[in-house]
């Protein structure tokens, strides 16, 4: 073959190609090897050439691949490409090269004819992405999990929220039922001291009856509270018939009756403006009788309870005052929450500034409240002339 | 579900006698064409794809049941049911022998004998054991793998069939019979060279033939020699072969061996 100038024979392209070529026999046994491929894995060709397998310059890993994958794809198809295998340095170093391997029969003997390239670069850029994605699975997997803990913590979230609901609810319930099965004795209680009370009493039974009759009355005020409330935190809420009204008639009638409930006691009345208002006359009286119970029992022994009732073109504004210590500043937030200010003087059960409230919101009113020492303590209460205007 | 194409069944031939061939590790049922044709003359011959190979449903491939050979196990016995006319004699290479061992224990009434080619019960070396492989060299094996995805992407369908007299077709044909799912292919391997079926060896009933090749690094003599001496009813054949495929670098020889032990167990 006539050589072109500058180009080296067959043989030494062959030797020193720039990859790594050998012929095998069918069980692997290297038959040809050029120089290249002596170089790459450290031993000389005699070292090689009938007396390795190339399965033998295989980590233990690449060679269960080479028995499993490359051996039956070679025989099946005549051929295998692109197949990366660790091969071992004579060193001990490994060698990740890419084969292409083609086998030819010649005469009725197999040849398997292979190309190596060498891959180190590939490989260790292959590795790091292999583990980035290892990483990125890891990282996923993390974050599902993340995600499932959450959806199970609000799962339990909601159940023990649904098991508080119902507790209350039924607590709820039973204050309810209680309260009002109990009316039933206390009114035959309070009509037969009603009727003690019209007979003929030496003075220490007169007594007697009429602490009687004093402590139905503020048990019945306590189970009408009772009712109240669990009207109010159950279903449709705090009953109210509203009715055209005057209201400064409503409260001065209350006025009065307030000062038969608290004799000596200092109670005042003012009023401003003059009109007429929609509103449910008796849960106006109820709603006053609590403020002005509260700060009875609050305020100032000495002092003076004012009540300030004021009509202007819209609303009706009411406002109690008394002197005496402030509401501690700790307790303002939540004051007519039910059952948080302590009624100390054993007047009711910590449900009159709740049913205040109450009543106002059915009017589409509003409550307020404000103390300090220099000032007292004042409550305003403004209700709209009528609900919703 | 229908077994018969979640396991790519094939059935070809007819006779008294049902001939089951599982593959092994790594390709898929074309590892019995040298082998398999040849007796379907006088036999039915019924090759298959284990689920997660060849063209197998891979949807079917459930990373649970196959945890263990016994998943292969239960679908080989189904497989059995839907073919019908048992009891079929199980020709398994390599892992697929325990599979065959595992259905056999299960259900001896289905399998009228066992072919084992190249069969290991266990893989990693343990004490006195010389299974051949180091727990380091199996991970090895794994990061090979991970190298070679022989063919596979994701836009390709797995259904692709390769020319093999025709290496030097479209590339993308190449490989195509050692194409897997990159991750059940991981999984098979991990779950086929970690499985431990020692235990197992001494329950199967059925004769039992184990062809062992003289030079085999996946199933060293030493492990078929076990095998023999473990089964209750066994043959051990040693042929003269390098690797661990005899049923494609020594057909003939693996034929005899089975002739001789299809003769004595009436099939």
């Amino acid at each position: 073959m006539a050589a072109e100038t500058g180009v080296p024979d067959a043989r030494e392209l062959y030797d020193r190609a720039a990859c790594g070529l050998l012929v095998t026999a069918a069980d692997g046994t290297i038959v040809v090897v050029n120089d290249t491929f002596c170089r790459w894995i450290g031993l000389a060709r005699d070292e090689l050439v009938g007396r390795r397998k190339l399965q033998e310059l295989l980590t233990v890993g690449a060679r269960i691949f080479h028995q499993t994958h490359w051996a039956p794809l070679l025989q099946m198809q005549g051929s295998v490409a692109e197949v990366k295998l660790d091969l071992v340095h004579a060193g001990g170093e490994i060698k990740p090269m890419i084969l292409n391997a083609v086998s030819r029969t010649t005469d009725g003997v197999v040849r398997h004819e292979i190309a190596a390239f060498g891959a180190e670069d590939r490989h260790r850029y292959e590795r790091e992405l292999l583990h980035a994605r290892r990483r990125a699975e890891e990282l996923h997997t993390r974050s599902m999990e993340t995600q499932r803990a959450l959806v199970d913590a609000q799962a339990e979230l909601d159940v023990q929220r649904r098991a508080a609901e119902d507790r209350a609810l039924f607590a709820e319930q039973m204050m309810g039922v209680v309260s009002h099965d109990l009316r039933n004795p206390l009114s035959t209680i309070q009509l037969s001291a009603t009727v003690l009370k019209a007979q003929e009493l030496t003075p220490k039974q007169r007594n007697r009856v009429e602490a009687i009759l004093r402590a139905t009355a503020r048990s019945t005020r306590m189970i009408a509270d009772l009712l109240d409330f669990t009207q109010a935190r159950l279903g449709r809420g705090l009953h109210v018939d509203p009715a055209e009204i005057d209201p400064h008639a409503v409260v001065g009638q209350a006025v009065d009756d307030l000062r038969i409930a608290y004799p000596g006691r200092s109670v005042v009345l003012r009023t401003a403006g003059t009109g007429r208002a929609f509103v449910d006359a008796d849960r106006l009286a109820q709603l006053l009788g609590n403020l002005v119970s509260n700060a009875i029992a609050h305020g100032d022994p000495e002092g003076t309870v004012t009540i300030a009732s004021a009509i202007d073109d819209r609303a009706l504004t009411l406002t109690v005052h008394n002197t005496g210590a402030p509401i501690p500043a700790a307790q303002m937030p939540a004051l007519f929450e039910p059952m948080t200010r302590g009624e100390a003087k054993g007047e009711g059960i910590g449900l009159g500034l709740f049913i205040v409230r109450e009543i106002a919101r059915r009017h589409g009113g509003s409550v307020a409240a404000r103390s300090s020492m220099a000032e007292g303590t004042t409550v305003e209460v403004i209700l709209p002339l009528r609900a919703g205007g | 579900m229908d077994v018969l194409a979640r396991n790519n069944v094939r059935v070809a031939g007819d006779g008294a006698t049902t001939l089951v061939f599982l593959h092994g590790f790594g390709c898929d049922q074309n590892m019995w064409r040298l082998l398999a044709p040849s007796y379907a003359r006088r036999r039915r011959v019924v090759t298959l794809d284990l689920v997660g190979s060849g063209a197998s449903d891979l949807s079917a491939y459930d990373f649970d049941k196959y945890s263990t050979l016994q998943g292969y196990a239960d679908d080989l016995i189904e497989v059995v049911d839907a073919i019908g006319r048992g009891p079929v004699v199980c020709v398994g290479h390599s892992v697929s022998a325990m599979i065959g061992m595992l259905a056999g224990i299960a259900a001896p009434e289905r399998f009228r004998g066992h072919v084992m080619v190249g069969p290991s019960p266990c893989y990693v070396n343990d004490g006195d054991y010389v299974g051949g492989f180091s727990r380091a060299d199996i991970d090895g094996l794994l990061e090979t793998m991970e190298s070679n995805y022989l063919g596979w992407s994701s836009t390709m369908a797995p259904a692709i069939m390769g020319a093999p007299s025709q290496p030097e077709l479209a590339v993308e044909l190449t490989n195509s019979f050692c194409r897997t799912d990159p991750k059940i292919a991981q999984h098979f391997a991990r779950v086929t060279f970690l499985s431990d079926h020692r235990a197992d060896v001494p329950r199967l009933a059925a004769p039992t033939l184990v062809v062992q090749c003289h030079d085999d690094l996946i199933a060293p003599r030493s492990v078929g020699e076990f095998l023999a001496r473990t089964l209750p009813q066994s043959t051990l054949r040693v042929i003269d072969n390098v690797g661990h495929c005899p049923h494609l670098s020594s057909p003939s020889a693996c034929a005899s061996a089975m002739d001789e032990f299809l003769a004595t167990v009436g099939a």
